[in-house]
């Protein structure tokens, strides 16, 4: 067993308490027929998901989108305005068949990504879904103002746990559902509200 | 220096160093070190990841990336163990032979936009 992460120098464990997830439990009710999906984690490793995710998906496949965004190569600040890299950030996607995905877990990617690089990155993770297949992210509310680099894991299929709060203040506006699906050519989204101030997104291709 | 070519082996081995080519300890542990640097397809019946590797692994046992590990490609064990705060991009298949994890009962289709 490997060492669980994320316990503070006083030795208090700053996670917040497994939380039964909505829309968790509504993904994995969705996705019953499918013995074997193949899945896609676009988030940080964490030991504890990848266990879950591992028990459940045919194909796991795993490139991290959340914490390259700190890298200050993924900014060309030759011209006036500095202009994000999107093709350098998608260049950390694991080479997937397009329409293969049953499933990808997008954590808070969206809000994380400049503006300018939103519709791109979600067409192609929209283009790497089947049919049916489901992107399940989480969105914040606007009074969030803080929370950029929160972390979460998986304790079971249906249970979310924030491994970090996130006291880093989020660098762009909130995002509401009505300019996901602006952004998506086929499918719907799905919402579940929660008290944490983050809204639990699925987005259905 | 970088060693290029087949590697096989009826005993543990532990790459320190760079190479490019095949490992093949089909019965043995393989461990990458914290400096080793292997561009190659790795088969082993454990294999142990503190360094860096780019290509496929397949493990009859256990695959196992720690923390330092930095690994691209496709993995293929009976079990796999990443660390927090290793680096992987690829795709990860368990071999196994049991059913999928039940899961609950299907609620009623078709999603809303709300």
């Amino acid at each position: 067993m490997l060492a669980r992460p994320g316990r503070s120098e006083a030795g208090t464990d700053p996670r917040s308490a497994p939380a039964p997830s909505f829309g968790l439990r509504w993904l994995w009710q969705y996705a019953q027929d499918i013995p074997r999906p193949c899945v896609l984690d676009c988030g940080p490793i964490r030991s504890a998901t990848l266990a879950v995710l591992l028990g459940r998906s045919g194909r796991l496949y795993r490139g991290d989108l959340i914490s390259p965004l700190k890298r200050p190569d993924l900014w060309d600040r030759t011209r006036k305005t500095p202009v994000f890299r999107t093709e350098a950030l998608l260049a950390e996607l694991p080479p997937v068949a397009p329409a293969s995905l049953s499933i990808v877990f997008g954590w808070h990617l969206l809000d994380l990504l400049p503006r300018e690089a939103l519709a791109e990155v979600l067409l192609r993770i929209h283009k790497l879904m089947e049919p049916g297949g489901v992107l399940f992210c989480l969105l914040r509310e606007p009074r969030l103002e803080k929370g950029a680099d929160a972390e979460w894991e998986l304790e079971g299929l249906t249970g979310l746990t924030r491994a970090r709060e996130g006291a880093v203040a989020f660098p762009y506006p909130a995002l509401s559902n009505r300019e996901i699906d602006r952004l998506l050519p086929t499918g719907s989204v799905k919402t579940f509200l929660t008290r944490s101030g983050w809204r639990e997104v699925l987005v259905v291709k | 220096m970088t060693i290029k070519g087949e590697l096989s082996a009826k005993e543990d081995l532990v790459v320190e160093g760079q190479f490019e080519g095949t490992i093949d300890v089909a019965e043995n542990t393989v461990t990458v070190g914290p400096q080793g640097q292997v561009k190659s397809e790795i088969r082993a019946r454990q294999i142990v990841v503190h360094g860096s590797v780019n290509g496929k692994i397949t493990a009859r046992e256990k695959i196992d990336i720690r923390r330092t590990g930095n690994v691209t490609g496709d993995l293929q064990a009976a079990g796999v163990a990443i660390e927090d705060g290793a680096y992987f991009k690829g795709s990860i298949e368990i071999l196994r032979e049991g059913r999928a994890e039940a899961a609950p009962a299907r609620p009623p289709m078709t999603p809303r936009a709300s």
